[in-house]
């Protein structure tokens, strides 16, 4: 297809992109294969396996009841600052857009984690923009010790670091680092990021692995559904996974699966994803990395996401605020990153959970791994 | 039985009644240090007369197995620990130097020491050295319900064995339980067959009683298998002289 002269060998989906004109027996060869690749992945996610949906999602049920069980894991966002220098063309945090700009300073972070606690989460997600002079890695690093200290399981979605700023996060308490490529078509990455930091392509593909290098024990990755063609970027994100796997045993994956939701600067979708076509994502993926933790997040809307939950999706977050302050308080000075699906209250979110037969575990980790002699690496 | 894969609490409480289960394994990273509603040691209180074995699910090396096992003596006040260190968290397969390493520290510090660890007989007598109370090793991966994927192995670690022998981790059906338990083996520990059944209770119930037949067909003792081809006419030792019978 496109020329991808800064696409590294290991990731170049293209022998598998072929799959994407599979046939119904494709299609079924896949589904009873015992060692599903980006072959079939490609072949599950093709035109012609629309008509195996309800397969698809059998199968991704029984493969999650049988590495998760009846169970789904919980976490919470929050949103430490919105100060970034990117022109990331799909948010509402990018540095062109007129909205009030702030950080959590230390106590106030203090606050909203002592309000996520409340509700009674025990893993929390700190989230920023990219670097800056307001809230860069040694803030970061200070808001990863406040919520060490109460939270057994801190992550960490921000800008992509060096090995050596990973460690120190990883010696802080965090045990977690997610870094979306957003797209890894390189010609659509270059064409979404139009300025800042985030352009440089190599930088953020590398960053999973330098985070796993430095002794961070799970990396979540994902794409920005919406941006590029969702096939291609399927396949690179598990060829992705796999090199990972390969260079990193001792490291965890999740993988996520975000849709361009509404924000300021009215971007829209150029290869929107619809529901249905997220659903058979989701599956896809389950069926050909049945031991990855798949995460969904509050962006959609409420009865999709109850489907979802157990269908391959074994991490959630609920009651999500995704601007800055929106926990602790009543009325929060910015807007959110994105618009959220679905509001529901964490209790009500937990009481749909139990009605459809799966436990919301809020505790899935314990701090005590964390401070073990030798930390890091085993 | 393994208590981390059930929809609530209820269902994990009635099936290992319905198991008649005697030790119930904990991970350590389910259980909080402020009792709460979802905390799994409130639910676990109410099965008496069964012995609470906290596990180091999520350790990634003998430091951090120690380190959870310690903790697990104090919240749960059990001096036994199922050590568990798999550092590749997608299949979970024990690490062998690892878990002999945190076995032998936490039995020389007075641990029951249950390792979940690959059938290896090697490794096995190893441990067993060591000081454990028991072995477990893996029927197969965990999660794959691909059973006694290990049988040989687990013959060969049986034939040497002085202490008990668990098969822990891939068993799929009460009938693979029977057959661990027809070889030899002690006992088995399940949580995935039972929790992401149809009906937990009722699966709990039929592993109760596929362990009890298979124990039970273990003591009969087998009878021997096979037999061969059938005798031939004239039989093949018939130049054996009978002089000095
Ligand atoms: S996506 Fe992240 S890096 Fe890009 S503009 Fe938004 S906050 Fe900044």
């Amino acid at each position: 297809m496109t020329a991808q002269p800064r696409m590294p060998a290991w990731l170049d989906p293209s022998p598998w992109l072929d799959g994407r004109g599979a046939t119904p027996a494709d299609v079924e060869r896949a589904l009873g294969c015992d060692a599903p690749g980006p072959r079939e992945l490609a072949a599950l996610l093709s035109p012609a396996a629309r008509p195996f949906m309800e397969e698809m999602a059998q199968r991704a049920r029984a493969l999650t009841q049988r590495h998760f069980g009846r169970t789904i894991s919980m976490y919470a966002p929050l949103y430490l600052a919105n100060f970034c220098t990117n022109g990331c063309a799909y948010c509402g945090f990018a540095s062109d857009r007129v909205q009030p700009r702030r950080r959590l300073e230390p106590p106030e972070v203090e606050e909203e984690l002592a309000a996520l606690k409340e509700t009674g989460f025990e893993e929390v997600l700190l989230l920023t923009g990219e670097r800056t002079p307001h809230a860069g890695f040694d803030y970061l690093l200070e808001c990863v010790s406040l919520a060490a200290r109460m939270f057994h399981a801190v992550g960490v979605e921000a800008f992509p670091m060096t090995t050596r700023e990973y460690a120190l996060l990883a010696e802080a308490g965090c045990s977690g680092v997610t870094l979306y490529q957003e797209t890894y078509d390189p010609r659509q990455y270059d064409r979404l990021h139009r300025w800042g930091p985030k352009k440089d392509y190599l930088d953020r593909l590398d960053g999973p692995a330098r985070a796993m290098e430095a002794g961070i024990r799970t990396v979540g990755l994902g794409v920005l559904l919406g941006l590029s063609d969702p096939v291609f970027d399927a396949v690179c994100l598990l060829r992705h996974a796999a090199h990972l796997q390969r260079d990193h045993w001792k490291s965890g994956i999740t993988l996520s699966f975000p849709r361009l939701r509404p924000q300021s600067g009215n971007f829209s979708a150029t290869f929107p994803v619809d529901e249905a076509g997220l659903a058979r994502l989701v599956f896809a993926v389950r069926i050909v990395l049945p031991d990855v933790p798949l995460l969904l997040s509050t962006r959609e809307r409420p009865e999709f996401r109850d489907g979802m939950a157990g269908l391959g999706i074994s991490k959630m977050s609920a009651g999500s605020r995704t601007s800055v302050g929106g926990y602790g308080e009543a009325d929060p000075a910015t807007e959110g990153q994105f618009e959220v699906g679905d509001k529901r209250s964490v209790p009500d979110f937990c009481a749909m959970l139990r009605n459809r037969g799966l436990e919301p575990v809020f505790k899935n980790w314990d701090s005590v791994f964390r401070d073990a002699a030798g930390a890091g690496h085993g | 039985m393994g208590t981390g894969k059930f929809q609530d609490a209820e269902t994990m409480v009635g099936a290992v009644r319905a198991s008649g289960a005697q030790i119930v394994t904990v991970a350590l990273r389910r259980v909080g240090r402020n009792p709460r509603e979802d905390d799994m040691l409130g639910s676990l209180g109410e099965l008496k007369g069964i012995t609470l074995m906290p596990n180091t699910s999520g350790a990634r090396n003998a430091s951090e197995a120690i380190r959870a096992a310690r903790l697990g003596r104090e919240l749960c006040g059990s001096p036994f620990v199922k050590v568990e260190i798999h550092p590749n968290p997608h299949h979970l397969m024990p690490d062998p130097i690892e878990t002999f390493e945190a076995a032998t520290v936490l039995a020389a510090e007075g641990f029951v020491v249950m390792p979940y660890m690959p059938a290896d007989p090697v490794l096995a007598k190893r441990l067993e050295d060591v000081g454990c109370a028991s072995l477990m090793p893996l029927g197969s991966a965990i999660g794959s319900g691909r059973g006694l994927a290990t049988a040989e192995m687990l013959r060969l670690i049986l034939r040497d064995a002085r202490i008990p022998v668990i098969v822990d981790a891939g068993l799929r059906s009460p009938s693979e339980a029977a057959a661990a338990l027809e070889m030899g083996c002690d006992a088995v520990l399940v949580n995935s067959a039972v929790a992401a059944s149809g009906d937990p209770i009722a699966m709990a119930a039929a592993f109760a009683r596929a362990v009890g037949a298979g124990r039970d067909a273990h003591r009969a003792g087998l009878m021997p298998q096979g037999g061969g081809a059938a005798l031939a006419t004239s039989p093949l030792t018939a130049f054996l002289s009978v002089e000095g019978a």
